[in-house]
């Protein structure tokens, strides 16, 4: 039985009618079209799905919508604001972070909470922090730098 | 050289906002108004009759809207490679028999996806089991299981319809399940032998890696009441996609339009057409609404073709220095259900491997086999990596026994720069020498090698083609003035990763001495772009970067003829910097590219200003009315195949843990000779990317198959390298200038992969002083090898 759910997708108040099975992914991109997290694997393998929920980073397909119900769901579609790219986004594009970029919404995702709460991390934990989102163009060492770029941006 | 404006820089991807935003459209995130949802029944059985199909259940199903199996679209046959030789050997669904486990048999079209997996269930599939074959040398004996009965041709063949003349194909019986072989032969290899002083032969064996890219093959397809039919598709090139399903659906090319879509990841692995495209497009026509049909990824990994699995039989005779005398290759191809690229990849693994060695006598015979498994096909390097890993494996292992220096046997042996190729190839540029001892100063191979124990030094190399002879390789390009002085630029190539858009426009902008945002580029869609065969065989740069560089050529040339007019100066005194066509030394009179759009419309009869250009990879190679120059032969290996060669060389340092099998990579250092590097960040890119597939491939991939079933269909149990795997990584771009490729520019995205492996491999055999004769280098394999030394 589908039931109406009320969800926060960044910042935005949505409400969607959804079957208690529907995943936060399935919800994302075929009711609300956000989409931008990706799926790559449907089993939370991969991190190509990443959304952040409350903050914390979740594989958005292996997630129900119902649990993501009156937390605080972000997207990659919510990470630019007033029109300006966030300096993770720029980091990336700055150094060539990406190839096919299909993974890229997702470990943008990652790497932002992250940061949240390793503002000033080393190299090796960058790499951990994204070892959850596979990436099969890049060989992530740009992504790396560009996390860490980000993290010194940050800092001054 | 020149200074220039944009190449041999590394500017930001053009598309990259798109990207970071999650706003660059893949084919799974299209949605139309109205659109239906398909999925595709799939086979239990390797190999079984069909001798039922009831779908009066799932046709009463409340949503269905179609239910469709192989019999209903009959023996609509396709290929990777159709041939009069080699005809198309696959149809859509299975119409009398299985084949693979996996293949379909039937479809359904719903209006949601849960709806079609349920009246999936409702299909009543009656088989009749046959014994199966798995083995491909098993497959070629007498008496075993024929995976094909003969394959009846009924209609032209792929090269028929591209201008090919031939007697019309053939019907083509498979003996001894062999579905297709080749023979290429040099020198005397009799002679050369005997004129060895050292003969060593040896067997290896590579089995399938899945191309993993991110994105799960997708298909929108939207058949119009005009009769005229839009997709978006997973691809690498528009031409081979919308050929297979104008011909399937037999309808006109140019009434099939491959939009443009951001694909998430190809590595060879979506050149050609996939069945569940074609049945996307079918279903569509046929309730005449849009339809979408998305693989899950297990289906990605048990029904799309995975990398050639590949036995290779060697023989190598050399001199006592360590001079090549003689090489003797016999390759077994595991094709799998269907022939696929099998012919193409039996004449590539001698084909790419060409420009490396001098080796004057020489005898490639390849056969590809049926089985009944997941049919295979090409990967970055297609037949590149399993022939390099088996040859220089080998070398490496003569070198032990001869006592010789592994960098100067290898120098000792390499073509040279001007060399002429038995098949007429010339090697304008050859930096390969240059790249060995580049890679081996940085790693320190002489201060190392032999050094420590268990710790391996190892070298690989690797050519490829850049672009090719075979169909049309060619490419045109249209480059549009507009009205604010801006460009459009139209191009056919596919955007995969590989950032063809940013390349392009960096071509033209260089041409044209003007800004990167005054280029415009408008990529991969039939409709609009110009013919481009795709971006594979590495030929985009190469072929349609140069059309790029000669359309924006034609329209500075267009340019300045409207200048001097304009200006009433001759054109000689015209020259274009930064943006601005200037009058001799004379800044003050000036024009912008807005002033020559607005002369082209007030004073030139309303010229607009287009630009036009077009290469194509070997001009030489032609056919036409009857008539064939220098085209090549896949199965004699004569005639020509590409215009210039790109090259790697790369040298790894691994440390084993004798204890565990466990490996530490120290570096791996990959020196690459893609002429001039028109974005060297890019290169770096490609070349990065591919020594981490290379990981991935020595260390845990392989599609696993048995009895006929893939076992590890998801990324659990198929590992591929995270950002915790990554060694320190050495790029060295050694540019070595290719006199016909735009800006000296040849190949980077395939070669570095195949020269990784090696390297890497070669470093483990080394380290442990046993040799591996086959991928993944697994601990437990490692710990094989230490043991059977030890005992």
């Amino acid at each position: 039985m589908k039931r109406s759910v009320l969800l926060s997708v960044n910042g935005e108040r949505r409400e969607v009618f959804i079957k208690p099975n529907s995943t936060l992914l399935e919800v994302l991109r075929d009711e609300l079209l956000l989409t931008g997290a990706k799926e790559a694997c449907g089993s939370g393998e991969c991190g190509a799905c990443t959304v952040l929920v409350d903050g914390k980073p979740v594989n958005s397909c292996i997630t129900l919508a119902m649990e993501a119900e009156g937390k605080a769901i972000e997207t990659i579609e919510g990470l630019s604001k007033e029109g300006k790219l966030h300096p993770l986004q720029e980091a990336f594009i700055d150094h060539h972070a990406f190839q096919c970029g299909f993974c890229t919404p997702g470990m943008i995702m990652s790497a932002k909470a992250f940061l949240k709460r390793s503002p000033e991390p080393t190299k090796e934990e960058i790499r951990n922090a994204i070892s959850g989102n596979i990436c099969r163009c890049t060989g992530y060492e740009n992504a790396v730098d560009a996390i860490l770029d980000t993290a010194v941006g940050t800092e001054k | 050289m020149t200074n220039f404006r944009h190449i041999k820089k590394g500017p930001r991807r053009t598309d990259g906002a798109l990207i970071v935003t999650g706003r660059a459209d893949f084919t799974g995130d299209i949605s139309l108004p109205g659109m239906l949802f398909g999925k595709i029944l799939r086979s239990p059985y390797p190999h079984a009759r069909i001798v039922e199909i009831n779908t009066e259940k799932a046709k009463k199903l409340e949503g269905v809207k179609e239910v469709i199996t192989g019999k209903d679209i009959g023996y609509r046959r396709f290929s990777f490679i159709d041939t009069p030789a080699f005809p198309a050997d696959q149809t859509p669904l299975a119409v009398d028999k299985v084949r693979f486990v996996g293949e379909g048999v039937a479809a359904v079209a719903a209006i949601s996806e849960d709806i079609a997996v349920t009246a999936l269930h409702l299909i009543d599939v009656k088989y009749e089991e046959l014994p199966p074959v798995f083995d491909p040398e098993e497959a070629m004996k007498d008496g075993a299981p024929a995976v094909h009965e003969t394959i009846e041709p009924n209609t032209t063949t792929a090269w028929e319809d591209f201008g090919i003349p031939s007697t019309k194909s053939r019907p083509y019986k498979a003996v001894n399940n062999i579905s297709n072989r080749n023979l290429i032969e040099y020198g005397d290899i009799g002679k050369g032998f005997e004129d060895a002083d050292y003969l060593k032969e040896d067997r290896f064996e590579i089995p399938s890696t899945s191309h993993m890219a991110m994105e799960p093959h997708a298909a929108v397809a939207s058949y119009q009441p005009t009769g005229k039919l839009d997709v978006w598709l997973s691809h690498m090139g528009f031409e081979h996609k919308r050929f297979w399903l104008a011909k399937l659906l037999d309808m006109p090319i140019s009434r099939v339009r491959v939009h443009k879509t951001y694909v998430g990841g190809a590595f060879g692995g979506k050149i050609s057409i996939f069945p569940y495209e074609f049945i996307a497009a079918y279903l569509s026509r046929l309730t005449l609404r849009p339809l979408k049909i998305t693989l899950t990824r297990e289906e990605v990994f048990c029904v799309c073709p995975p990398s050639r699995r590949m036995i290779v039989y060697l023989k190598t005779g050399v001199k006592k220095d360590g001079t090549i005398t003689a090489q003797q290759v016999k390759v077994i191809d595991d094709v799998g259900a269907y022939r696929g690229s099998s012919p193409t990849a039996l004449y590539l693994a001698h084909v790419f491997r060409n420009p490396i060695y001098n080796i004057p006598n020489l005898k490639h015979e390849g056969y590809g086999v049926y089985t009944n498994k997941l049919y295979t096909t090409a990967k970055r390097g297609h037949g590149l990596q399993q022939i390099v890993f088996a040859v220089e494996s080998q070398l490496d292992m003569i070198c032990d026994e001869l006592g010789l220096d592994k960098v100067e046997m290898r120098l000792k042996n390499f073509r040279k720069k001007g060399d002429t190729l038995p098949n007429g190839d010339m090697l304008r540029s050859y930096g390969l020498p240059e790249c060995l001892e580049e890679a081996a100063k940085k790693i320190g191979w002489r201060e190392k090698y032999g050094k420590k124990k268990f710790r391996g030094l190892g070298i690989g190399t690797a050519s490829m083609f850049s672009g090719a002879h075979n169909f049309p390789f060619s490419s045109a390009a249209m480059i549009r003035l507009n009205q604010d002085g801006r460009m459009i630029l139209y191009t056919g190539q596919a955007e995969f990763g590989n950032g063809v858009d940013t390349v392009m426009a960096q071509i033209a902008a260089e041409v044209l001495d003007c800004p990167l945002d005054y280029v415009i580029v408008n990529s991969g869609d039939s409709e609009v772009s110009p013919h481009d065969l795709g971006n594979w065989l590495s030929g985009g740069v190469f072929v349609s970067g140069e059309a790029v560089r000669r359309a924006a050529l034609d329209l500075k040339d267009q340019m300045l003829q409207h200048a001097a007019a304009g200006l009433d100066i001759p054109v000689e005194d015209l020259s274009i910097r930064d943006g601005w066509i200037i009058p001799g030394s004379d800044e003050s009179k000036k024009l912008s590219f807005s002033d020559i759009s607005r002369y082209g419309i007030q004073m030139a009869g309303g010229d607009p200003l287009i630009g036009k250009g077009f290469s194509k990879c070997v001009p030489e190679v032609y056919f036409w009315k009857g008539k064939f120059n220098k085209t090549a032969s896949l199965s004699s290996g004569k005639g020509r195949f590409t215009e210039a060669y790109g090259l790697t060389l790369a040298i790894a340092e691994v440390e084993v843990n004798p204890n565990t099998g466990e490996v530490e990579i120290v570096e791996v250092v990959l020196a690459d000779d893609c002429g001039t590097p028109i974005n060297v960040k890019s290169v770096e890119g490609q070349i990065m990317s591919q020594a981490v597939m290379g990981i991935g491939d020595v260390f845990y991939e392989e599609v696993k198959i048995k009895n006929g079933i893939v076992m590890n269909p998801n990324l659990l149990e198929y590992r591929v390298p995270t950002a915790n795997d990554i060694p320190k990584i050495t790029s060295i771009i050694v540019d070595s200038y290719e006199p016909n490729g735009p800006f000296g520019a040849k190949e980077v995205g395939e070669s570095p992969r195949a020269a990784a492996i090696s390297a890497i491999a070669n470093a483990i055999c080394n380290a442990i002083g046993e040799r591996i004769y086959t991928l993944p280098m697994t601990g437990d394999r490692i710990m094989e090898a230490l043991h059977s030394k030890n005992t």
